[in-house]
């Protein structure tokens, strides 16, 4: 059975069921970071940094930082939340609890563990992006923020193809990394480079490699095709070339995934 | 004669590079428990865990009430029942919700799950804690959650892997009650223990597992006289002539003494057949001793002196190992 065929039976759907049900029975508690978090970093620095920069030159517009920052904020948001579950939380699951081996003795196969696991972490990771686009509807209510509202729903499956395709990243790091205490180094690996070369949060300098290294991290695309959709409108190819690359990380990743996952887990070949 | 709703052939396990089970053989038929017994690293754990589909054997099959596990693994699993030797409940759901939850994880689904759960949660005595996390359940609790999860799909086959590891014997006759009710109702149960009296009590027949091969198999007695022999001296480790009845047991032919002697304490236990004892006693008047059957206790430290005995494996689980 093909490991992709997998991710549309019905195993790797009652896996990801099991995580919705968890994760619902305590939303009160657990929506509380994905609502402040972006209230927070769109306070403190899109209206109090942004209030001390001026304007900011982005394509040849003349932007404030908040304007700015809203787009990155919501291509950020899928990226960490959906690289941290499956990095951290699965980590967790598959370790600590040993639920992963409860489920193995059922009729639920690794390849259902890891892609429900994938597809809880870009679900999850979704949620909090619709959530900071509520926060962002706040802003606008408030006249803080003016955007192309009308392409913010359409920006949702591209939002989960990005979110499924770094939870891919993030269930490579939990199959290979030896312990907990190891965690941080896939945040220093991934997220802070992914992250700084990917002009979420500010625009990147005009260097040469740096520009062609960007040219490779899908979370700059999507960060740059968010900003050109939701602030004047148009979508471009960015949004393409984040979408591709999504598509090739999950194919590359997710067998690469499953190999190591199950030396991991069965101490197999 | 009861069906057999286990068939396992020739399987064979390398885990590391290691062969760790080689060329064994598992049969059960409904309202059977098997037994299985061995030393640590013997191979038992990594055997049942082909058997109900966690690890891939490297060769052999499994066929599961007629469904090979390979070929129609939904169809195979469906019909089969785990209980691990860990507690691999879902700690974030309460015991009902483990019930479920497991339940959930079942094609076809199980008819009128909920009833089914409720009447679980009523046999296996959870009912009082239905609604509270399986963390906070004693270990004996615990342990009956994971077999009630076992059962919850009402499977043919199931399989417990040291059910009653570190319980209190009052925790380990409540389970001995529970695994005798699932056999009178047609299960096959494959159960490995260490503890001699547990497998001696539940199961109609054990299969003696070493160095990742079957020994000894068969009803306890026939398994004793294979293995260790039929009676088994106990010497004063420091009574005089105890070095000299020593030598003499190792200067016997291979045929006349089954396996090593075992030191336990203060005494050496010395198996012996029938021809041995006669030997023995002739030549050994005055030494003063204890002639007594053998025990599956004897079989253990047996087995776990035998020269050859390789050291345990590495167990295949969450571990990553260096």
């Amino acid at each position: 059975m093909s490991i992709l065929a997998a991710s549309v039976q019905w195993q790797s759907r009652a896996v990801l069921a099991r995580h919705i049900r968890v994760h619902l029975r305590s939303w009160h508690t657990v929506t509380l970071p994905p609502v402040c978090e972006p209230l927070i970093m769109l306070l403190t620095f899109g209206l109090g940094l942004g209030s001390q920069m001026g304007a900011l030159l982005w394509q040849d517009r003349s932007l404030n930082y908040l304007h700015y920052l809203a787009p990155g904020i919501l291509a950020y948001t899928a990226f960490m939340s959906s690289f941290f579950q499956s990095l951290f939380a699965a980590f967790i699951r598959m370790h600590f609890q040993k639920s992963w081996e409860g489920q193995l003795t059922t009729q639920v196969r690794l390849e259902h563990v890891v892609w429900g696991e994938a597809l809880w972490a870009a679900t999850l990771a979704t949620s909090y992006a619709v959530i900071v686009c509520l926060v962002l509807a706040a802003f606008g209510l408030a006249g803080q923020l003016t955007l192309h509202w009308a392409w913010l729903p359409a920006t949702i499956p591209l939002l989960f193809l990005t979110a499924l395709a770094f939870s891919a990243v993030g269930l490579f790091f939990t199959a290979i990394l030896p312990s907990i205490d190891h965690m941080s180094l896939p945040f220093f690996l991934v997220i802070l480079p992914v992250g700084f070369a990917s002009s979420t949060y500010f625009p990147l300098p005009d260097v040469p490699v740096l520009r062609e290294v960007s040219m490779l991290n899908p979370l700059h695309h999507l960060a740059e095709g968010l900003r050109w959709l939701l602030l004047t409108g148009r979508p471009t190819w960015h949004l393409g070339a984040s979408a591709g690359l999504c598509l090739l990380l999950l194919v590359a990743l997710i067998p690469l995934d499953m190999r190591l996952l199950r030396r991991r887990v069965f101490g197999d070949r | 004669m009861p069906p057999v709703l286990l068939e396992a052939t020739n399987l064979e396990k390398a885990l590391g590079g290691r062969p760790v089970v080689q060329g064994i053989d598992l049969t059960c038929a409904a309202g059977e428990v098997l037994g299985l017994l061995g030393p640590n690293g013997a191979g038992k754990t990594t055997t049942l865990r082909m058997c109900y589909g966690y690890l891939r054997a490297d060769k052999g099959s499994v066929r599961i009430d007629g469904h090979d596990l390979a070929r129609e693994p939904d169809e195979a699993r469906r019909r089969l029942g785990v209980c691990t030797q860990d507690d691999t409940f879902d700690a974030d759901f309460t015991v009902r919700g483990n019930l479920l939850q497991t339940g959930r994880y079942f094609r076809p689904r199980q008819p009128d799950l909920e009833s089914r759960i409720e009447a679980v949660l009523d046999r296996f005595g959870l009912r009082e804690f239905a609604n509270q996390k399986p963390d906070t359940l004693s270990g004996g609790y615990k342990r009956r959650l994971m077999i009630a999860r076992s059962v919850i799909h009402q499977p043919k086959v199931v399989f417990l892997d040291e059910p009653t590891t570190g319980l209190d014997p009052q925790a380990r006759v409540a389970v001995w009650e529970l695994i005798s009710a699932l056999r009178a109702e047609g299960l096959a149960i494959v159960l490995t223990t260490h503890y001699m009296d547990e497998a001696a009590r539940l199961s109609d027949r054990l299969q003696v597992i070493q160095a990742g091969r079957v020994r000894a198999s068969g009803v306890a007695a026939a398994v004793l006289g294979d293995v260790v022999g039929e009676h088994v001296a106990l010497i004063p480790a420091a009574a005089p002539g105890a070095e000299a009845a020593l030598a003499w047991f190792r200067s016997l032919p291979p045929s006349h003494r089954p396996v090593r002697p075992a030191q336990v304490l203060a005494h050496w236990h010395i198996p012996l057949d029938a021809r041995g004892l006669a030997a023995f006693v002739a030549r050994f008047p005055d030494l003063v001793y204890e002639v007594r059957p053998p025990t599956l206790d004897d079989l253990f430290l047996a087995l776990s002196t035998e020269p050859g005995e390789p050291p345990p494996p590495a167990r295949p689980g969450t571990e990553r190992r260096a």
